[in-house]
Order: structure tokens, then C-alpha cells, then sequence
């Protein structure tokens, strides 16, 4: 059982699916940390952010509506999100 | 996410929610099942099963050489949905609504109701009007939505891997010859498509006489003028979640 109110655990996580998705040379140009960006540090594609997506709500289960979440972001904060802010949402959620 | 192989192709496809089934088919070229997924599949995820997919030649589906004249890939779609139980709704944006539209007119009973995102009509404007197809990496970014190149060129890896599709999908399978050849939907055609349909248009956009055309054909068609151009799920996001939501209660 993984505490997930620990900001550490949960990017080590994130940060495990995001190379799990885009590979190792994701890393290449510096580690992720909270304030890494999707968009503009990563370079993550669309449809590699829906994968990253998907993999969260696989790990997480119905706990976390990631989906939901996303659909009450404007296309520019979606633009602009971060890892920890991404990691803020699931430390956010009601435990199981 | 997951492969599934049609016979034909193999797709990349992923389920959203639970319901009635609901599938959403994204526009050529930059388009993927992320369309959707970034935009109102999440609002139509409360109320249906949704499914996603990229079309042939798109995001992480396979690229065949041949076959993207709409009544391959509304075959396509119908092997995508055939496990989906009872008449299932569809919704399609750009050439996405035109394969949704030959989907309904090859198996009018699979469908319950139908939105046309700013389908193009005749199908073939679509590669007169479309610079993505053209021959420098330069034009063809050019041509992005605003949203989308923004997002693009703060980034070099999204730019060259879409390029990298834009190119393949250009020089290397017969997309360009398949809309050219594209032949227009006939009044006959559409007046034999009774489900009740959502014509959703951009009031920016050159294709908003193919709305207004579709409408008047359809049965049960309906025009809905939105603010914003062709990539109108970008532009109107909200309000045209808010309007598919309310068409496919």
C-alpha cells in the first residue's frame, strides 16, 4: 500500500510511466522534478500524455478521475501542466 | 489502450466511461484519439461508454499504404464498434464526419444518433484547402490551429514526430489520391440517414456551407453555429462538449 500523500513516492511513480511511455532519452536532457513541465521540459505528445493518463488510472484505480480532472482544465493549463502539479491531484485524492 | 486487428488494419483504440456506447472518430492529419480525449469525450464519459481510436495512418494505429477513402475507413469503424452492443451513437470531426456519415449510411440501423463536427463537403475540398499535405515542413506547420502549433513549436520532439506523419501519410500511402477521389455525399444518400443528427459548425470556418447543406438533407438534421474555425473542438471545447452532451443525452 502506497501512501499517497508522500510527494517523493508519487513522482518516482510518475516519473516510472512517463520513461515506461517515452523511453529513457526522455531523461536525457535533466531529471524530473516537480516543476518539470509536460509540454515544454518533456516535449510529451498528445497522445503520449493520454498513454501517461491512462497508465495513472491503471496504477491509481478509481480513486483518482484523472479523466475528470482534465476536462475541468482549459486547453492551455493543459498546455502548461506540470509533474507536480499532477502530483498535487493524486496526493489530493480521498484515500481508498 | 489497446490493438485491436480488424482484418484490415491494426487500430489503436481506448474506453472511456460506462453507458450507452458512443464512438468518436478524430479529423485526418494532426488528429488523433487524443482529439477527443483532451476535449468532450470526458463530458460524454459521464453518460456513455466511449470509444476512442486513431484512424488508419494516425497516432499509434497502423499506417497502411492504401485505403483512406471514406468507405475504407467507415469499414474500419464498423469492425472497431462491432462488439459495442445495440445502435450506437457517433460523433466525427472534419474527415472524421464524413467517415461517420458513410458508417451511417452502410449500417443505418447500427445508428442511434450522429454528430458531424465541420464535416467538408464536397470531400475533396478537403486536400485543395488543406496545406498540411504540402511540400515544406514550414507550410505544413503553418497550417496548424492556433492551439496546436503553439504547442508544437514551444517543442521540438511533438514537431518532428508530427512532421515525421504528415510526411509518411503524404508521400508514402495514397491519402492525397483517396480525397481527390473522394466522391460528394448525394441529397439521396443523405435523405436515407434518419437518425437524428448534430451539425455542428464553426461561424470562422470556410466549410459552414456544408452545414448548412446537411441540415437541410438530413431527415432529422440540425445546424448548430459555433464561434471558431474548422478545429472547432479546440476552439469551442466547452460549448460544443455542452451541445454533444445534450444531443446524445
Amino acid at each position: 500500500m502506497i501512501d499517497t500523500t508522500d510527494r517523493t513516492e508519487l513522482l518516482a511513480i510518475v516519473e516510472r510511466l512517463i520513461i515506461e511511455i517515452a523511453g529513457d532519452e526522455i531523461t536525457l536532457a535533466g531529471p524530473i522534478t516537480l516543476a518539470t513541465s509536460f509540454n515544454g521540459d518533456l516535449e510529451l505528445e498528445s497522445i503520449e500524455f493520454v498513454a501517461l493518463a491512462e497508465k495513472l488510472q491503471a496504477h491509481f484505480g478509481a480513486r483518482i478521475d484523472f479523466v475528470g480532472w482534465i476536462s475541468t482544465k482549459e486547453l492551455d493549463q493543459i498546455i502548461a501542466l506540470t509533474v507536480g502539479e499532477l502530483v498535487d491531484f493524486i496526493a489530493s485524492a480521498p484515500a481508498a | 489502450m489497446r490493438m485491436v486487428d480488424t482484418g484490415a488494419v491494426q487500430l489503436h483504440t481506448t474506453d472511456l466511461g460506462a453507458g450507452p456506447a458512443l464512438v468518436m472518430v478524430h479529423g485526418l492529419l494532426v488528429g488523433s484519439l487524443a482529439s477527443w480525449y483532451l476535449t468532450a469525450a470526458p463530458a460524454l464519459a459521464r453518460t456513455h461508454a466511449v470509444r476512442l481510436y486513431d484512424l488508419r495512418g494516425h497516432g499509434k494505429s497502423a499506417r497502411p499504404p492504401i485505403g483512406y477513402d471514406t468507405r475504407t475507413m467507415a469499414g474500419d469503424l464498423a469492425a472497431l464498434a462491432a462488439d459495442l452492443p445495440g445502435p450506437i451513437d457517433v460523433v466525427g470531426h472534419s474527415y472524421g464526419a464524413l467517415v461517420a456519415l458513410r458508417f451511417a449510411q452502410a449500417h443505418p440501423t447500427r445508428v442511434r444518433r450522429l454528430s458531424l463536427v465541420e464535416a467538408p463537403l464536397p470531400p475533396s475540398r478537403f486536400a485543395d484547402e488543406h496545406d498540411l499535405l504540402a511540400a515544406t515542413p514550414d507550410q505544413q506547420l503553418a497550417a496548424l490551429p492556433a492551439p496546436l502549433a503553439a504547442a508544437i513549436t514551444s517543442g521540438r520532439r511533438p514537431a518532428a514526430r508530427l512532421l515525421a506523419t504528415l510526411r509518411g501519410l503524404a508521400f508514402d500511402t495514397t491519402l492525397r489520391a483517396d480525397l481527390r477521389a473522394e466522391p460528394d455525399v448525394t441529397d439521396a444518400e443523405l435523405a436515407a440517414i434518419t437518425a437524428p443528427t448534430l451539425c455542428a459548425y464553426g461561424d470562422r470556418s470556410s466549410c459552414l456551407p456544408a452545414g448548412r447543406r446537411l441540415a437541410a438533407a438530413l431527415p432529422a438534421g440540425r445546424l448548430a453555429i459555433f464561434s471558431g474555425g474548422h478545429y472547432l473542438h479546440l476552439d469551442a471545447r466547452d460549448a460544443l462538449a455542452a451541445a454533444l452532451v445534450e444531443h446524445h443525452g
